[in-house]
């Protein structure tokens, strides 16, 4: 039985072996609590503080503006009412109409507390205008936040420009970089963000980690409170074993950035032109080079309706890939919302299939689904039975 | 072709970023590929597009490197996310919205497939998990739906299902029914903006519709409780 293929690398990527090798000794001997004065304690925190600088290293920031957390969701939770004081504090906040829901949702609480909430429309390929942001901002504005890489369709923002837009407006910049980071450089010194949000295991590191980093300065409230780790910012014993694992992760992707990226950009483009040849339907949505090395939004002309039945047939053929955010397969009787803010009818809003590869995908897997999948697609009822004649 | 290379070299500066995502490992590779394919430097995402075009004068960039992606049909401008009460996507306004009852896994629906023999044949089971797309007179979706047989009635094929997202075909797998036709909807009101009787059409939204838009129906059952009103549609369109 041929091995399955796994090209749903946004939803989650499988642990690399030298990350579990990492964490070993954190499982099972790294027992000590790192708030603890002897020296388990001590040991446990040397573990932590060294993957606190890898982790930071991928931003090219300084180890102590990392506040780790649970999750991405979670970071993303405490940048917006953290700056917001849990919704105590009133003001005006901007981000985009495709954000992912753990900043939407968040958003939504901050409303319902006062907050008000400008969301920025996107283009059709899932970017956002900088003049837009210009035109939104008010005289209680106090955070903007847009996500670095979209993770439906992989799209990036302009992140450098908006961020530096907001600058000038004093104003408080905040980025989800959760798709975003160990696969497109960010470097805080550089660009003018305040906080970024990340989550290890969109990078072949454990799940039940994540870290915000949060700029010297920044005024944050928590929104846990207790023992005060974290800076006071995440009250709670750290996930030793997670975070030595996230920083392992981070470590890997910083040093093999360059070359996993351009590896994954060939791969990608031999499975959209492989496609466009065998299914001339085939189109992508999404910018076609502003995306993710890794990342691939396709749907077929004509077949939109049959997603559910080509993600399953595909996943009988030994392929996993995704028809949107694995985020939001519980709910998968709603169109998406990210393609319904790019401008896409409530059909093709559903009929996308998301191909997301990573670290260990390779060229064989590749051809492998280029010869599964224009199988599964012609397979498919097409909903117009005369296919005669061309798109125009 | 040199010309418009030198173009690009003299004004616009490569970021020294090595990232990888024109797909080239270093910068200075990508710096030496644009001697001969100048359009590559449309690939640095880096390089604000105004200063690219700016380097290049009058020359439009062809990406011909790239594979040339098939446009997506043309989509509208971008709609508001947050729809109106009783107003569905197209903009249609709606009497009601359809739920599910409370203990089902989905909304409850009467349907028989094209071939109503397809039922014993396959057979479907009270349980199973199919699939298949309502082709035709009620209702011509033209989505695939997933759902679970809650009751089969195999003398005529007409199955009662509760319609579900993908998650319980890909595990457990599914019988696929092909076409079929949905009969009639069960379900409960629970906000309305007209008063509901017995034998009157409606336009109505089911509240997990995948493209929510608005159907009609003829309420043929009534019963009010607790919970809401409890209906039974038939004779649906979608519009």
């Amino acid at each position: 039985m041929a091995k399955r293929i796994y090209f749903d690398h946004s939803a989650t990527t499988p642990l690399d072996p030298r990350v579990a090798l990492a964490m070993q000794p954190a499982n099972e001997e790294l027992f000590g609590n790192p708030s603890s004065l002897h020296s388990e304690g001590r040991q446990a925190k040397e573990f932590l503080q060294q993957a606190r600088a890898r982790v930071a290293a991928l931003l090219n920031a300084d180890a102590n503006e990392i506040i780790f957390t649970a999750s991405g969701t979670e970071a993303d939770n405490l940048a917006l009412l953290g700056v917001f004081h849990a919704g105590h504090q009133p003001g005006h906040m901007i981000t985009s109409s495709i954000e992912h829901p753990a900043i939407t949702a968040a958003c939504g609480f901050l409303e319902k507390c006062g907050v008000s909430v400008t969301y920025l429309p996107v283009d059709e390929q899932g970017l956002i205008a900088p003049a837009d942001l210009q035109q939104a901002f008010r005289a209680d504005t106090r955070l903007v936040s847009i996500m670095s890489a979209n993770n439906v369709v992989g799209t990036i923002q302009p992140i450098a420009e908006l961020a530096r837009i907001t600058h000038e407006r004093g104003v408080l910049f905040h980025t989800d970089a959760v798709q975003s980071t160990g696969k497109v450089p960010l470097d805080v010194r550089r660009v003018a963000v305040d906080m970024v949000s990340m989550s290890a295991h969109k990078l072949h590191g454990p799940k039940g980690v994540g870290a915000l980093w949060v700029r010297k300065g920044v005024q944050l409230r928590p929104v846990i409170f207790g023992g005060g780790q974290e800076r006071g910012l995440r009250s709670a014993t750290e996930n030793v074993a997670g975070i030595v694992g996230f920083g392992k992760a981070a470590q890997l992707a910083f040093e093999q950035m360059p070359e996993e990226a351009a590896r994954l950009v060939h791969l990608r483009e031999r499975i959209l032109s492989g496609l466009q040849e065998s299914l001339p339907q085939t189109y992508l949505i999404g910018h076609p080079y502003k995306r993710l090395p890794g990342h691939l939004c396709l749907a077929f002309a004509g077949q939109e309706g049959e997603a559910i039945k080509l993600l399953l047939a595909l996943d009988e053929a030994g392929v996993a890939v995704s028809s949107g955010s694995a985020c939001s397969a519980h709910r998968a009787s709603e169109p998406s919302p990210v393609l319904l803010a790019m401008g896409f009818d409530p059909i093709r809003a559903r009929g996308t299939l998301r191909v997301t590869l990573g670290r260990f995908n390779t060229a064989h897997e590749v051809d492998r689904f280029l010869q599964i999948l224009p199988q599964a697609v012609n397979l498919l009822r097409p909903v117009a039975s005369y296919a005669g004649l061309a798109r125009v | 072709m040199a010309e418009n290379t030198d173009v690009v070299m003299n004004h616009v500066e490569l970021p020294g970023l090595d990232c990888g995502l024109c797909g080239f490992k270093h910068c200075e590779e990508l710096e030496q590929q644009l001697v001969l394919r100048p359009e590559l430097i449309k690939r640095c995402i880096h390089l604000a597009e105004e200063r690219i075009d700016a380097a290049a004068g009058p020359r439009t960039p062809t990406m011909a490197a790239a594979p040339a992606p098939v446009s997506a049909p043309a989509p509208a401008r971008p709609r508001p996310m947050r729809l109106a009460p009783f107003v569905d996507t197209l903009g249609r306004d709606f009497d009601f919205y359809l739920e599910h009852f409370p203990e089902d896994p989905g909304p409850r629906e009467i349907i028989l497939p094209h071939n109503p023999m397809i039922t014993r044949e396959l057979p479907v089971r009270k349980g199973d998990v199919l699939i298949g797309r309502p082709l035709g007179m009620s209702c011509g979706c033209p989505i695939t739906h997933c759902g679970i047989a809650m009751e089969v009635d195999e003398r005529t094929g007409v199955i009662v299902w509760c319609v579900t997202g993908p998650l319980a075909p890909r595990a457990q797998g599914f019988k696929d029914l092909g076409y079929y036709i949905a009969e009639g909807y069960e379900g409960l009101i629970t906000e309305t903006k007209s008063e509901i009787k017995i034998g009157c059409r409606y336009y109505f939204q089911p509240r997990m519709c995948m493209l929510q838009w608005r159907h009609s129906g003829l309420v043929n059952f009534m019963n009010h409780t607790s919970a809401g009103i409890q209906v039974r549609l038939e004779g649906l369109w979608i519009g």
